[in-house]
């Protein structure tokens, strides 16, 4: 688990008590869950063309807000980057605007016909890590707390 | 979700190093935020201070609440909610006169974003996570004051 989480996760353990004796199983849960979530507006907003930034970078600060509270470390750096493309975008402009239009003339059309910028598949391959991040994460996590629970069974 | 369920009753005793109780009441806050795992984790961090924490997912839900007359000590409040951000809704929590605590809170500390909190009228601003340790002196302030 090293370098997967952070010292957040211990702090989580901290708040479990007898009160909650699951708290810790039960928010990575409900990161999960809600992350699914945000995982297919990003997924569907990347398809929209042209590409909302703005929106992009709301949902990806959700994100990058939800994993640090779970002590994601390696899914908050790479939530980090995308946001950076999605800035470095933003602050273009008028000038990218531009940069586009030019694309569209030189550059050639994709296999589906859409056009490709290379904001664009900065902006895909950036998420993609961010979700290998997060399955890899969620599968490290899942063995944990199987671990964990055999580890109460035998006490 | 039990998580969601429930505030402990837990009063809480600050005492100084010499065993004098600083302050026997307890604190009452409000989180403002939409992300769900943030609200689980600022209510827990909050009720194991002893502190009495109450949620809402939106600016319009933390003002309309404000609005009936409840009172915090505290307000916990994400930049990034729905509909009416952090900063314009710490701005109208300022402008009905709400004199709490406020504790602003953003995933990402971009300058630009803090001064804007700041300037709107939060007291501190912090990166998430919120943890007990960045609490602390928040909790200080308040129960000394």
């Amino acid at each position: 688990m090293q370098g997967y989480l952070d010292e957040q996760f211990v702090q989580l353990e901290d708040l479990q008590d007898d009160a909650n004796p699951n708290f810790v199983e039960e928010i990575v849960t409900l990161f999960y869950t809600d992350s699914a979530r945000l995982i297919h507006n990003i997924e569907q907003a990347l398809e929209s063309r042209p590409l909302d930034f703005i929106r992009l970078d709301d949902y990806m600060h959700q994100f990058k807000g939800s994993s640090s509270s779970i002590g994601a470390k390696k899914v908050k750096n790479e939530c980090t980057q995308f946001r950076e493309h999605c800035s470095a975008r933003m602050q273009k402009g008028t000038l990218h605007c531009l940069h586009d239009s030019l694309h569209m003339v030189l550059k050639p059309f994709n296999k589906g016909g859409e056009l490709v910028t290379d904001f664009n598949l900065r902006c895909v391959r950036t998420f993609q890590q961010v979700k290998q991040e997060h399955t890899i994460l969620r599968r490290k996590l899942e063995t944990y707390f199987q671990l964990a629970r055999q580890a109460g069974l035998a006490n | 979700m039990k998580l969601l369920n429930g505030i402990n009753s837990n009063k809480k005793s600050c005492q100084q190093g010499n065993g004098d109780l600083i302050s026997d009441e307890k604190l009452t806050a409000l989180v403002v935020d939409s992300d769900i795992i943030c609200q689980v984790l600022e209510k827990a961090i909050l009720e194991s201070q002893g502190i009495q924490a109450q949620v809402v997912g939106s600016g319009r839900d933390a003002i309309d609440l404000l609005a009936s007359g409840v009172n915090f000590d505290l307000i916990i409040i994400a930049m990034v909610l729905p509909i009416m951000n952090g900063v314009e809704t710490t701005r109208q929590i300022r402008a009905m006169g709400i004199r709490s605590k406020m504790l602003g809170v953003t995933a990402c500390s971009y300058e630009r974003e803090r001064r804007a909190f700041l300037d709107a009228g939060v007291d501190e601003f912090i990166e998430k996570p919120l943890t007990p340790q960045k609490l602390a002196s928040v909790l200080r302030e308040i129960r000394n004051a």
